[in-house]
């Protein structure tokens, strides 16, 4: 017996059982001369060599066989993962194609009932109140889209690697270096007492409901996803946003913030800003127009509970 | 010979049939094939040695691959099967690279 298990697997590779049988049969054979015994036959030990020949045989065969199962199976394995994934990639094309289709269809129809609506305003002077009141509304309500000058602010996560650990997993920077929804928040809260008129993140336009909040490890704005660098767009006029904006304690705190973490934020005014209309809200109620009857065909009393 | 014929015929019947295996055995396949790989490998250098038993590698080829199957099994029951298929593993990867090491001093008698 070895000095521990160890010792014992590595000095005895070969089965003891091989040694002991080949013993045995020395034995066995020094015995059979000793007791003057007739050696065995010929064909009978040639038999008895094919019989053991076969038995070793069968048990190959049976070895191979597990072998080509067990490959099978693995190889079967991966190629079902790989199919499966492809299948959900195509799944996850199609189903965004279709996506892309339906909210193509909804802006033309969108549109159409924009225009048909215009129209059957535009007929009377109570509809013409209306309208003019409901493009007031609107702008309020960022459902149109807006050009002018104004404030481009821009935030950015520090670059990776200026103090990320080379042999860490974790792709993401440390929570420090990241822009947070907070930040986003300051940033459009101060814009809008600067005075802007309008304002958007990263091609997001902000309407009266919208949200800016982090989901995981990303920003959302109005549940769509943005990533860094954030670009906050705020129409107005450029100079008086700039000057309220920076004189705003709390963005000269966020500078400072950024500052000693390597964030960027910086800020730029522009002559020409296009922001885009925000999602239009759900129509949860409507009511017909006040005071004299409207004509046929306008607002009926409907109620549209929207999805 | 005919062992060697045995070998092949095994492989190119699972490849061809491949016959479908009960769900319960397929966690056992992999350690059940290097259990056979010992006992096959440990059957050539015994052959090599002048010490082959047919006897013997039969039954030590059946013992093994079902003893190491039921450790395995014995350690998914008890929670530490992972574990345990490791050590299974190191204790026959030792063993066959052991007698490939004396099946090649006796091939090439280096």
């Amino acid at each position: 017996m070895g000095a521990s298990l160890l010792d014992q697997v590595l000095a005895e590779t070969l089965d003891p059982a091989y040694l002991q049988a080949a013993e045995a049969r020395a034995e066995r054979e020094r015995a059979a001369v000793a007791a003057g015994e007739p050696p065995e036959p010929a064909a009978r030990a040639r038999r008895r060599r094919l019989g053991g020949q076969v038995l070793v045989a069968v048990v190959l065969a049976l070895a191979g066989l597990l072998v080509a199962v067990t490959y099978r199976q693995a190889s079967a394995g991966s190629q079902g993962r790989a199919q499966v994934r492809e299948a959900l990639v195509k799944d996850i094309d199609r189903e965004q194609h279709t996506t892309d289709g339906l909210a193509a269809r909804l802006d033309t129809l969108r549109a159409t009932v924009d225009r048909t609506r215009d129209a059957a305003l535009r007929a009377t002077g109570a509809g013409q109140a209306a309208l003019d009141q409901l493009a007031g509304a609107e702008q309020g309500a960022a459902a149109v889209a807006v050009t002018g000058p104004g404030l481009r602010v821009t935030l950015a996560d520090a670059p990776s690697g200026a103090d990320a650990d080379p042999v860490g997993t974790r792709p993401t920077a440390p929570s420090g270096s990241a822009v947070r929804d907070s930040d986003l928040q300051l940033v459009v809260n101060a814009l809008w007492a600067a005075g802007a008129e309008a304002i958007s993140v990263d091609g997001q336009r902000l309407g009266p409901t919208s949200t800016i909040r982090t989901a995981g490890e990303a920003i959302l704005v109005d549940f769509q996803p943005v990533t860094s660098p954030y670009q906050v767009d705020a129409i107005g006029s450029a100079d008086t946003l700039s000057q309220r904006f920076l004189a705003d304690p709390e963005v000269q705190a966020l500078a400072v913030v950024t500052q000693s973490y390597g964030l960027r934020f910086d800020f730029a005014k522009e002559g020409h800003l296009a922001l885009p209309a925000a999602a239009p809200a759900e129509l949860h109620s409507a009511r017909p127009l006040p005071a004299r009857p409207a004509p046929a065909g306008t607002a009926g009393p409907t109620t549209s509970p929207g999805g | 010979m005919i062992p060697i014929l045995g070998l092949a015929v095994g492989v190119v019947l699972g490849l061809v049939l491949h016959p479908t295996v009960p769900l319960v055995l397929q966690p056992y396949l992999p350690i059940a094939v290097v259990a056979a790989l010992d006992a096959v490998f440990g059957g050539a250098r015994a052959r090599l040695d002048g010490v082959f038993d047919a006897k013997v590698f039969v039954i030590s080829f059946v013992s093994n691959v079902v003893v190491a199957a039921l450790i395995v099994f014995l350690g998914d029951q008890l929670g530490v099967g992972a574990q345990l298929s490791t050590a299974v593993v190191v204790v026959l990867g030792i063993r066959i690279f052991g007698n490939a090491a004396a099946i090649r001093r006796h091939v090439f008698r280096a």
